[in-house]
């Protein structure tokens, strides 16, 4: 649930803090068998009907979190079969990233249309003369709707004077941009990983904590005991997500105390990536191309070019900020192994691709970066603590994190190149509006517009790995924004003007 | 007017645990004065720590006019503040 603290939310976390705390600990596997007991205490089930089932799923969590694959219920292994290949200071990971839990499904029905209680039978019933299919008739004096009839095209609810007919979804495919989400012999809800693209919004809003993604913390603690001098980037949205202690000037110790060499802002890639699209462009819109659309959200980039392949080549290839950091990181310090901090699930997906590979050593989000200083005991802004602001970046990058504010970047730069130029722009957030807007592009409506996409609400603050609630999120980012000195990608030290 | 101070721990365990999600809880009452008949106004601190140094298994922690709740949430944290209110 968005921007809500629930149990979910809970278990997710606790999952997080227990293996970084494993890896802390340099405890054997074994213990993983441990941890369920701990994270679910006694016998009186709390979540479902029995802790036994609650157990089982916090050991599928344990094993995602380590990056290893999930079993299914019928395999009769222990939580640990194989936990020692995860057992690695490098990243683990085989697809697919994201999956549901089958046993933790709780079988939501399909989407329908159904009457409510609020129904009063009324002598209008102006639901039955309103659908095209007769599938909505009176019975026993109230309101009936035929499912193998309706064609869901949600008429009768729009007609009904009392709100009495809802459209019921089942929250994991009412949050799937891409109609991912389908439902197995036993009418479980399955990912067709086909369309999938790990932007999370199903992770983050299915009630049951059925879906869960892999993470990579426990071979970046290893990573980080093994020696290795380990840097971290970390995203723009990460301002505030901390508590209001951990100020921007602080993360940069509270991020050494865990291990880290040093840190640097991903907001630093996000200058050079404006740059790179303004100059794009400048050179491509319109005689090359009708349009160019942002590409520094993998999940968005992944449905337009999958879902649009006839305008593929309108999305920018510019390196993302994720990439140019990584890389501006390895031409420095070429032995550094790199690690991004993110809000997002599918930037993990981003990274093991093969042109990023070699730059970008792991990924995790801000759900588990917390896990680490929870494992830890590491208060970040405590009032000991060095403040030591980061310089680099713009203000124009630090906004990335926000809907709106990549494409103000890149218009800023446009028009800085070229002031006579008019840049019309549009955005969208949530993979549903991003399609409506591509829709529009197609049919020739967004022509010389520079289009700015992403995948979760109000932007990366909604991020499937965000902590805190997203206008928190949105409101710190903003500020933090506007009071940096240096506004436009240009000042950048690390940019370099391309004309 | 009435006024109340609500001490909220913001060390990384209770931060984990939804510290920011009773913020956000206490600071939406005040959009519900009408409603709640309210004419009070409710200072919230961000603390550093509360309680115990290590208090990890009763985080979230927060003071609603120094009364201590442990595993704070935001249902069991605007009940409260209504309660001193009323």
């Amino acid at each position: 649930m968005r921007g809500i603290y629930t149990p979910v939310t809970k278990i997710r976390r606790q999952v997080f803090a227990e293996i970084a705390r494993l890896a802390y600990n340099g405890d054997d596997m074994s213990k993983l068998e441990e941890i369920p007991y701990k994270i679910i205490p006694g016998e009186v089930p709390t979540y479902r009907d029995s802790v036994f089932v609650e157990r089982a799923i916090v050991g599928e969590r344990l094993r995602l979190a380590l990056g290893l694959p999930m079993r299914s219920a019928t395999d009769p292994a222990p939580i640990s079969k194989g936990a020692a290949d995860a057992d690695i200071p490098e990243k683990y990971y085989e697809p697919p990233l994201l999956d549901v839990i089958p046993f933790a499904c709780a079988k939501c029905d399909t989407t329908h249309y159904y009457v409510t209680d609020n129904c009063r039978g009324c002598l209008a019933h102006p639901c039955v003369s309103v659908c095209p299919v007769q599938a909505v008739s009176m019975v026993d004096g109230r309101s009936y709707i035929d499912r193998d009839k309706c064609v869901k095209c949600g008429r009768c609810k729009e007609a009904c004077p009392y709100s009495a007919i809802v459209r019921y979804e089942r929250p994991c495919a009412a949050s799937c941009g891409v109609d991912a989400i389908e439902s197995d012999e036993l009418g479980r809800a399955k990912i067709n990983h086909d369309k999938c693209v790990s932007c999370g919004m199903c992770l983050v809003n299915c009630p049951f904590a059925a879906i869960a993604d892999k993470s990579q913390i426990y071979q970046l603690i290893k990573c980080i005991q093994s020696g290795a001098k380990v840097m971290a980037a970390i995203a723009p949205a990460y301002v505030g997500q901390f508590g209001p202690l951990a100020t921007p000037d602080k993360m940069r110790e509270g991020l050494k105390k865990l291990g880290f060499a040093d840190v640097i802002e991903v907001a630093v890639g996000a200058d050079i990536s404006t740059i790179h699209e303004a100059a794009e462009f400048l050179e491509k819109v319109p005689d090359e191309l009708p349009f160019l659309a942002t590409s520094c959200c993998p999940s968005w980039a992944m449905m337009a070019k999958t879902n649009f392949p006839e305008i593929a080549e309108c999305i920018s290839d510019s390196p993302t900020p994720m990439v140019s950091t990584a890389h501006a990181i390895k031409e420095k310090y070429p032995d550094a192994k790199v690690v991004f901090i993110g809000p997002c699930a599918a930037k993990k997906l981003e990274a093991s691709r093969r042109s990023v590979r070699s730059d970008v050593d792991f990924v995790i989000t801000f759900e588990e970066l917390m896990g680490m200083f929870v494992a830890k005991g590491i208060m970040v802004g405590g009032e000991e603590d060095e403040s030591e602001p980061f310089t680099d970046a713009t203000g124009a990058g630090r906004g990335y994190a926000v809907t709106g504010g990549v494409a103000e970047a890149i218009r800023d730069v446009i028009q800085e190149m070229d002031p006579d130029r008019e840049v019309p722009i549009e955005t969208a957030d949530g993979l549903f509006e991003c399609r409506k807007m591509l829709t529009l592009a197609k049919a020739g409506k967004r022509n010389g517009y520079l289009l700015e996409g992403m995948a979760c609400p109000g932007g990366c603050v909604g991020g499937a790995g965000t902590i805190i609630p997203i206008n928190k999120a949105t409101a710190s980012v903003k500020a933090y924004k506007n009071s940096t000195e240096k506004k436009h990608a240009t000042e950048s030290p690390y940019a370099k003007k391309k004309k | 007017m009435q006024k109340l101070t609500v001490q909220v721990c913001v060390c990384p365990e209770c931060v984990m645990n939804g510290a920011m999600d009773i913020m956000e809880a206490i600071e939406s009452l005040n959009k519900l004065k009408v409603q709640l008949s309210l004419h009070a106004s409710v200072n919230i601190i961000p603390r550093a720590h509360l309680g115990e140094e290590d208090h990890g298994s009763k985080s979230p922690l927060v003071i609603v006019n120094n009364e201590l709740i442990e595993n704070a949430n935001a249902e069991t944290v605007m009940s409260k503040i209504l309660t001193h209110l009323q």
